[in-house]
């Protein structure tokens, strides 16, 4: 008990103390009419020293890390960076973990992805261009580090994104590389676990294959990757839709003509926790033949894709709960709006919401496309 | 020399700790301490008597006392100086009650201490220096910046005792917020019918003169003797001939009101030649120089000039300047309402189904634009939700609670459900009824039906999450989401009509008022009081005071209160006639300044500024307005300010007996 207060004290600076039983954290919160311990009702358990009840009942479990309770709390109580990992870690602690994402946890620690696979073959998707990407082994100093992150050098979907930047970062002759198969999760999931030993020990290995090479930032597609090296590695890194926007005026000149009706999903951890609303707004306007509709919740009042803070690996306790994920309703409200292609700025949205098309039949109306396909697509030539 | 040394007991309170024969007999020993005595009670007449009698007859001339904080009766002993015929500032106290007897039980050390202070003291009286309290005569009128409740009753209350007062309102008219109102918490009274025959006396009242449409631009002086400027803006029509006909507005070019209403919210339309409302006072229509034909260059025959009997139209008005002398100023500039546009997720000026409350205030007057009809997209509602907090109690917005809001909130609350029979929801965090009556106000509410959910809203949508809500959108309802707390249940409620509470703010003009009058304010941007509790009124500059919400967020009962204590210590001070100044401040030596300027902005009361004196930019002391506190001589590079009672060799002789 006396480390989960501690734990409190530290990640929230003591605000933890001050929260006034408003509610609004539970009313914004995506899970929160199915939850049975709303963040606020956590801290009142807390409070009430019947933190083992909240334990037991999962709810610590529930949260996929959105921010939105976060960024609305009027007493500016960090939940999502505080509360839940310090209830997680006890979780942790106590052997109560979910387990798929144990299993995830379990490879990260040993082999520095999720998904078991080789940290030979991380530059998997590399190797499927028609170009070569250079590895910062070789090259040791390049002007952009390209960092694809786990879903994005692994995953069947995510990595087809990946490929579509490079690609743009070519034809922009931009001098990139890639770290390769020195390459290792950043771990903000694993933080927002709860695990923070974990957290800590990859930050330290990946700051050492860092400091080896020079580069003036890196450019991530991650929403959550980009987040914990902004904030916590404390390194110059730009998110793709800041990289794409960067090199807007060049970019224009070589658009084609889109036809599309487009909607862009805000990621929680680029917008709500980061800032960034207009770059990619900007970058999507700025090809001709697109129009472009908002979403009916946006910018920081957007919906999560229910992928954060783990949430990709906990689809099984969610399902307990949850009637409806995030993602389904998400992509009903893009029909609602009208859209036929929903972009993207984190990589991890685009399985959510493929699979929420497929659940709610929309998948034939509706594609998801990353922020850099759709630029890609309008580089190529529609 | 001749000092005498008086050495109090404060009953047991020194005695009981400090030797205090052991210190009479050691300060009969020390160089030029012609007396020295011990007595139960300093402070009480016939020890006050024994320093004037001692003065007398050992013609002394210089006294020190040891006892209590100078905090508590340095004045007291300043006094019995004066009976002596002796300067008053040719005296020193030594604290060896709270400094010494109070903090120890130790016998010797503390014994040993008040020798140290009262060497001390001995040593800094020799050097202190005759002083003389310098007299100022206070101007007798009294300047009121803004006109409304908390304006109107300062403004009544000095005029009916027969000063002269000023009142400027930037408005066209007085009555500020509580003219918008239709009823008030806690009575349900009628506020036009308590606020209009108030607002008639000030434009009656010959002791008061009424600047609307008008705005302070400058101030100089000090307290007693302050020079204001003021700039009254163009109104297009002479006050003093117009009869009020309002034949002018009937016949503008414009024949129907098309022009957002300033006083109405926007939510009703007036003309470019208007009246904010009925009973406006003064009764003089203006002309909004951004709409009127004429005054935009554009063709019009002016058929309001044609019309009016006393001529009193006048395209050739460009305002005036007008420059005043006060003794004293109220300020009394109210308060903003927060911008409920900031917290998007409210949906404010998206919905038309959400309002905020001032805006409700002006449906619901019966005055007002939809002569007191609760109209939403067309027709009644049927379901209301009011969110409480909206901006207040929030660390991204604003801290602090409005303290009205609760109150405003059940008001519109009962007056809604009164005049349309709808269901009313109201989401809150705490209901706070603090006030006279105003828990019976809370009761008679929830007997009315009115529900209470306890849950601050997250947001208001349009989106349908299920079929029962899609059905609701597609009748122009927007959902409620909340928390509600008490039941651990998330509520989605949809509804006709959402009313925000939003919460009060600093008046925009604050910025400029303070400048302008030197005042500071409190961290949530309100003007600061000078203490608060035991000086609520006062500011920091002497002669200047405040009432009402520019103070910070209160209900009409609290301005008003405050309006007339602010009222009485302005008239207090005129009473007077005249002011003494306290002579322990700081001076400039000129011959010594170097003209940096470095104490000008480190004055707190601003009381420094550079004058030209032979030749050269020297800084200037303004007695008046210096508060003694020695800031600007601790800074001086060129030692050339010099704090009267505070002198370097004062303090050097104190600190060397100190450490001897
Ligand atoms: C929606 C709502 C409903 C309310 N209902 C009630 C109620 O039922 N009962 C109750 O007790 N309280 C109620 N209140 C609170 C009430 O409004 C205040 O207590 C009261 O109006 C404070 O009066 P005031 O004179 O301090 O400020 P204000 O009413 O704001 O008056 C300030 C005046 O100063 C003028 N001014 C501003 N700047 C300048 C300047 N630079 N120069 C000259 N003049 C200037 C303004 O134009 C205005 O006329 C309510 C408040 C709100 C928001
Ligand atoms: S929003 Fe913040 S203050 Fe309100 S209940 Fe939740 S944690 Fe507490
Ligand atoms: S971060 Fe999002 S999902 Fe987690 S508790 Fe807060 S609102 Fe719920």
């Amino acid at each position: 008990m006396d480390m989960l207060l501690n734990r409190l004290k530290e990640l929230t600076n003591n605000k933890y103390f001050q929260c006034i039983q408003c509610g609004t954290c539970g009313g914004s919160c995506p899970y929160g009419a199915y939850t049975p311990y709303t963040p606020r009702r956590m801290i009142l358990a807390i409070r009430l020293g019947m933190v083992e009840d909240i334990l037991n009942s999962n709810a610590q479990w529930l949260c996929t890390a959105c921010q939105t309770c976060t960024s609305r709390c009027p007493s500016r109580i960090q939940i999502t960076d505080g509360i839940i990992p310090a209830l997680r870690e006890k979780s942790l602690l106590e052997g109560k973990v979910p387990e798929e994402l144990s299993t995830a946890l379990i490879n990260i620690m040993r082999y520095g992805n999720p998904f078991k696979e080789s940290p030979m073959k991380r530059d998997g998707w590399a190797k499927e261009l028609d170009f070569e990407v250079p590895t910062m082994m070789k090259k040791k100093s390049a002007e952009v580090l390209l960092l694809p992150e786990c879903f994005g050098a692994y995953h069947r979907r995510c990595k087809q994104a990946t490929k579509a930047l490079a690609k743009v970062m070519k034809i922009l002759e931009v001098d990139f590389a890639i770290l390769g198969r020195e390459e290792r999760c950043t771990g903000d999931h694993v933080r927002l676990c709860g695990e923070f030993a974990l957290f800590e020990d990859l930050m330290e290995k990946n700051m050492k294959v860092f400091r080896k090479y020079e580069f003036k930032y890196i450019v991530t597609h991650d929403a959550h990757a980009f987040n914990a090296l902004k904030n916590f590695y404390g390194l110059n890194v730009l998110h793709h839709s800041q990289f794409l926007h960067d090199n807007l005026e060049k970019l224009k000149g070589m658009f084609n003509e889109l036809d599309y009706t487009v909607t862009y999903h805000d990621s929680c951890y680029l917008g709500r926790k980061n800032g960034i609303y207009e770059e990619p707004r900007e970058v999507i306007r700025s090809i001709p033949g697109v129009r472009f509709v908002e979403f009916k919740r946006n910018r920081e009042n957007a919906l999560c894709c229910g992928a954060g803070g783990g949430g990709i690996w906990l689809d099984s306790v969610m399902r307990e709960f949850v009637k409806v994920r995030p993602a389904e309703d998400r992509v009903r409200e893009a029909k609602e709006v009208g859209a036929d292609v929903i972009v993207t700025g984190c990589v991890l949205d685009i399985p959510m919401f493929e699979d929420a098309l497929k659940v709610t039949g929309l998948d034939g109306e509706i594609v998801v496309k990353d922020i850099a396909e759709l630029v890609l697509e309008a580089l190529e030539g529609g | 020399m001749r000092i005498g040394v008086y050495v109090c007991h404060c009953g047991r309170n020194i005695a009981d700790v400090v030797k205090v024969r052991e210190l009479v007999e050691f300060a009969k020993r020390l160089d030029g301490v012609a007396v020295a005595r011990d007595y139960k009670y300093m402070c009480s007449d016939p020890g006050q008597e024994l320093i004037v009698r001692d003065i007398k007859e050992h013609n002394l001339d210089r006294v020190v006392v040891c006892a209590c904080s100078p905090k508590m009766h340095e004045k007291t002993f300043r006094e019995a100086l004066k009976r002596a015929n002796l300067n008053p500032f040719l005296f020193q106290m030594a604290n060896i009650r709270e400094l010494c007897s109070w903090v120890t039980q130790d016998h010797e050390k503390a014994t040993e201490k008040a020798k140290a202070y009262l060497k001390s003291a001995v040593e800094r009286v020799k050097l202190h220096e005759e002083l003389e309290v310098r007299r100022v005569r206070i101007n007798p009128r009294v300047l009121v910046i803004g006109g409304g409740i908390a304006g109107i009753t300062a403004s009544l209350l000095l005029a009916n005792s027969g000063v002269k007062v000023y009142l400027v309102e930037k408005e066209p008219t007085i009555g500020g917020k509580m003219a918008k109102f239709d009823k008030t918490f806690p009575t349900l009274d009628c506020s036009a019918c308590i606020l209009t025959p108030k607002m008639n006396e000030i434009k009656d009242n010959p002791n008061i003169t009424l600047l609307t449409n008008s705005e302070v631009i400058d101030v100089k002086g000090y307290v007693g003797n302050f020079k204001v400027k003021i700039w009254r803006k163009p109104r297009y029509v002479r006050e003093d001939v117009c009869n009020s006909c309002f034949d002018c507005i009937e016949n503008c070019l414009f024949e129907k009101p098309e022009f957002p209403s300033e006083f109405d919210e926007g939510i009703g339309k007036r003309k470019p030649i208007y009246i904010p409302f009925p009973q406006a006072v003064p009764p003089v229509p203006i002309i909004d120089p951004n709409t009127c034909m004429w005054l935009n260059g554009k063709k019009c025959s002016r058929y309001c000039m044609e019309v009016c009997e006393p001529k009193a139209i006048n395209f050739d008005d460009r305002g005036e300047e007008i420059e005043v002398d006060v003794g004293a100023i109220i300020v009394a500039i109210g308060y903003d309402l927060f911008d409920a546009r900031k917290i998007e997720r409210y949906g404010y000026k998206k919905f038309s189904n959400v309002f905020t409350a001032i805006e409700v205030e002006r449906m619901l007057n019966s005055s007002g634009p939809t002569g007191g009809e609760v109209i939403v997209n067309g027709k009644r509602p049927e379901r209301v939700a009011i969110v409480h907090c909206v901006g207040s109690r929030d660390e991204g917005n604003r801290v602090y609670c409005s303290r009205v809001c609760c109150m405003y909130s059940i008001k519109l609350a009962r007056l809604i459900r009164e005049r349309t029979n709808a269901e009313v929801y109201n989401f809150y965090i705490d209901v706070r009824a603090f006030g006279k009556g105003y828990e019976e106000f809370y009761k008679k509410a929830l007997e009315e039906g009115i529900v209470f959910i306890r849950g601050k809203v997250a947001e208001i949508t349009d989106h349908p999450i299920n079929d029962y809500e899609k059905s609701e959108v597609e009748k122009g309802r927007v959902i409620v989401v909340a928390e509600s707390t008490l039941s651990n249940s998330i509520v989605r409620l949809p509804v006709d009509m959402v009313i925000l509470s939003v919460g009060m703010e600093p008046p925009k003009d604050l910025e400029k008022i303070k400048r302008l009058l030197k005042l500071s304010t409190t961290p949530d941007g309100f003007l600061a009081e000078r203490h608060p509790k035991l000086d609520p009124v006062s500011t920091t500059t002497e002669g200047i005071f405040i009432a009402g919400c520019v103070q910070g967020p209160k209900d009409i009962p609290d301005s008003v209160a405050q309006a007339k204590a602010s009222a009485g210590d302005a008239l207090t001070l005129i009473e007077r006639g005249e002011i003494e100044l306290e002579p322990s401040v700081s001076e400039v030596d000129k011959e010594k300044c170097s003209g940096c300027g470095i104490c000008v902005p480190l004055c707190p009361y601003h009381a420094i500024s550079m004058v030209r004196y032979n030749g050269r930019m020297r800084a200037e002391i303004n007695p008046a307005m210096c508060m003694g506190c020695g800031v600007c001589a601790s800074s001086c590079p060129s030692r050339a300010i010099k704090h009267n009672l505070y002198t370097t060799e004062q303090i050097r002789a104190e600190i060397r007996a100190l450490l001897a």
